[in-house]
């Protein structure tokens, strides 16, 4: 058996009286896909941002590749946030940047890669993304699709072993949320380990690999689409699809 | 005589003598106060260069230069200890700091020895027996023969000078006005605004024999003679010094050289200097002044910014008990400097600091102004950098920068572009209040205006020159910055 990407144990995590992750424990095997849905409010961005450490839990333990998070100090954690890529629902370029800035700056100041080396990787990412002739515009002269698309490459740029997706096509009008999709289904095909919260349920039938089922901060169900879909197991479930399916 | 003893001035002092008693108990501990002069081969002396006859600004082979009758004893002193004479010119109010501080070893500046003088330094014998007149306009001459002719009317003087106090306890029935510099006191003469202006005798005759619309009167005011003598000051305990000087004074009291050679020959520079008193014949004045203002401008703006960025992090730091303590600092840092005059600072830093470090005139007043400047700048990056999106961070962070890598790549640039109309402003700003400076002598644009005016005894011209010189200076600066700000649009 293969050793687990990314384990979390008895996560939890509180604003105050707010109670947003109770106890989670699951672990990621390299290769994965995994889709996390469910109910607004269940904390699964909570739980997304955990796990590079934007949040910081309040008790429990998230491991990557074997090595305690919470147990390091700041400057571990910042390498260890290299290895994984995130990719927000506000897309978060840099709005000071071009397009080809914006995916060189990780990989120079914080690997220091060369100039020409970053270049060549962020046009060849660029191609990858589709985006190859808007490398010297400016974020806000891009679609939606088109920035996020970018945050796509910026990630991709540090060369991660995993990517973590905060509903990417929330924020998207729709006919824009098919060229997102098609980016992160080519990434999972290439073997790419992914964490993807999102609502888009067709994206979660065909690409992913585990559906993790999350609602008042557990995960509720841990099942394969097919097994999710047509037969969930809990009342929470049932009542989430139902709404949704109709 | 001149007695200003200004509460600015009465302030720092006290505050000085009960923090740093050093300097004076030093003095009085071994004195070798006149060896140590001899060795060190130059007599510092200070002044207020804006009292003709005493002491003035003239331009004499085309440069400006002190000259006048306190010149003239300043020189003869230290040709009689065998040393150089150094001039160092700053207001009369910072004359007393300067010397306790050590900045100047004596002043010779129309200063007459009182008693409370003479509590904190030690003085020659007197050099020079005074009296006061009343410059009037000569239309009025007339109507008014002493101080007792002004009933109902205005009556004006240095503030804190001995003649204010007499204006003030030795008429009634009169009001009295108080004015820095004595040529705004002869314009407000000129405007009617005071009815007779009361200054000593060699310069209300200066002011006279300048301005034909000017008259002088008796003023009769009823005077102790102490109060209208000049003498040397030196730090206290000095004792050898002051002796060896005593000598010097003795002399030129002896054979009256003050008035036989010193005001003669002040008068001689009183009166080339009026022969072209057009503003274009002052221009290496005016120069002089805007490369000094955009020198201290300049400077303060970049250390001001240093400072500003360093104190606006160490305001945002959060976590350990050392961080907290970083940002209590630099709170009460901002705190403090927003909450206490430019004007005490600077006089702070240089009278301050300089006790401890001999800093130059203008290195002070670029520090003062840098620190000042920095509380402000420091407030705005604050608000420039809560003003970022926190996705950015997110963004960086989750790339893997590091906390300071996000700051400097990501945040403060954003933070700079959405400040930049606030640090436009401060950089306008500085160009205009760098002119505090002057009250420490630094040749800065007021500083030089004032001895153009004072030169010149034409009150408004040097006042319009300066304000079109700095809109000139500000208008460029804006529109500069507006230049960047463009460039600076992506979105």
């Amino acid at each position: 058996m293969t050793k687990p990407v990314i384990e979390v144990e008895s996560l939890a995590k509180s604003f105050g009286d707010n109670h947003v992750l109770k106890d989670i424990t699951e672990k990621v095997e390299p290769g994965q896909v995994i889709v996390v849905i469910g109910p607004s409010g269940g904390g699964k961005s909570t739980f997304l941002r955990c796990l590079n450490l934007l949040e910081t839990p309040t008790s429990g333990k998230v491991a990557f590749e074997g090595q305690d998070l919470t147990t390091l100090d700041t400057k571990s954690v910042n390498s260890l946030r290299e290895k994984m890529g995130m990719v927000f629902q506000g897309f978060n370029l840099f709005p000071n940047m071009t397009v080809l800035e914006n995916i060189k700056l990780a990989p120079m100041k914080v690997k220091n890669v060369d100039d020409a080396s970053a270049t060549k990787t962020a046009h060849e990412l660029l191609q990858r993304v589709g985006l190859e002739d808007h490398a010297d515009a400016f974020p806000s002269s891009l679609s939606g699709g088109q920035a996020q698309r970018v945050a796509i490459a910026r990630a991709l740029a540090m060369n991660p072993e995993v990517m973590l997706f905060d509903e990417p096509t929330s924020a998207l009008d729709p006919e824009m949320v098919g060229e997102v999709l098609n980016v992160m289904q080519e990434l999972a095909k290439d073997g790419m380990t992914m964490v993807v919260v999102t609502h888009e349920m067709g994206f979660a039938k065909s690409v992913a690999d585990r559906i993790w089922f999350m609602a008042d901060g557990y995960i509720q169900e841990d099942s394969t689409p097919d097994e999710f879909f047509s037969n969930p197991q809990t009342e929470r479930a049932k009542d989430f699809l139902s709404k949704i399916l109709i | 005589m001149k007695k200003r003893f200004g509460l600015l001035l009465a302030i720092i002092v006290a505050l000085f003598m009960t923090v740093v008693p050093l300097n004076a108990q030093h003095a009085q501990a071994a004195d070798n106060s006149l060896a140590e002069i001899q060795k060190k081969g130059t007599l510092v002396m200070g002044t207020s260069p804006d009292y003709p006859p005493y002491e003035f600004q003239a331009t004499v082979n085309g440069k400006s230069t002190v000259v006048g009758m306190d010149i003239q004893i300043g020189k003869k002193v230290a040709k009689d200890l065998g040393v150089k004479l150094k001039v160092k010119s700053m207001s009369f109010d910072s004359l007393l700091v300067a010397l306790q501080t050590g900045k100047i070893d004596m002043i010779i500046s129309g200063m007459n020895p009182t008693p409370a003088r003479r509590k904190n330094v030690a003085f020659t014998h007197v050099y020079y027996q005074g009296g006061y007149s009343i410059v009037v306009n000569k239309t009025d001459k007339a109507k008014y023969k002493d101080k007792d002719s002004f009933k109902g009317g205005t009556l004006a003087a240095q503030t804190g000078t001995t003649q204010y106090n007499a204006i003030k306890k030795q008429t009634s029935g009169t009001k009295t006005k108080g004015m820095t510099s004595q040529s705004d006191l002869i314009l407000a003469l000129q405007s009617h605004k005071v009815d007779g202006v009361a200054m000593e005798k060699p310069s209300a005759q200066a002011y006279v024999s300048n301005n034909k619309s000017l008259a002088s009167i008796p003023s009769h005011f009823n005077m102790s003679s102490s109060a209208t003598s000049s003498a040397i000051a030196f730090r206290k305990g000095s004792t050898s010094l002051v002796n060896e000087v005593n000598k010097t004074v003795d002399q030129i009291k002896k054979q009256n050289l003050v008035k036989k050679q010193y005001l003669p020959a002040a008068g001689k520079y009183l009166k080339t200097n009026s022969v072209d008193t057009s503003m274009p014949h002052y221009w290496k004045a005016f120069a002089t002044g805007v490369e000094y203002t955009l020198i201290i401008t300049v400077c303060s703006v970049f250390f001001g910014f240093i400072i500003g960025i360093l104190l606006a992090l160490a305001r945002m730091a959060k976590g350990n008990p050392l961080k907290t303590a970083l940002r209590w600092l630099a709170t009460a840092y901002v705190e403090f400097i927003r909450g206490t005059p430019m004007m005490v600072q600077v006089m702070f830093v240089y009278f301050g600091l300089g006790l401890f470090v001999n800093l130059p005139a203008l290195t002070s007043g670029i520090i003062a102004i840098s620190l000042n400047s920095g509380a402000y700048v420091a407030e705005y990056i604050r608000g420039g950098i809560n003003s970022v999106n926190i996705g950015q961070t997110e963004a960086a962070r989750s790339l893997g920068m590091s906390n300071g890598a996000t700051m400097r790549y990501v945040i403060l640039p954003q933070a700079l572009k959405n400040i930049w109309p606030s640090l436009g402003n401060e950089f306008i700003t500085l160009i205009k209040d760098s002119s505090i400076v002057s009250i420490i002598g630094v040749t800065e644009l007021i500083y030089q205006s004032n001895i153009v005016r004072s030169d010149t005894y034409r009150g408004v011209a040097p006042i319009v020159v300066i304000m079109v010189l700095y809109f000139i200076m500000t208008f460029t600066a804006s529109r500069i910055l507006n230049y960047f700000e463009r460039r600076m649009q992506h979105d």
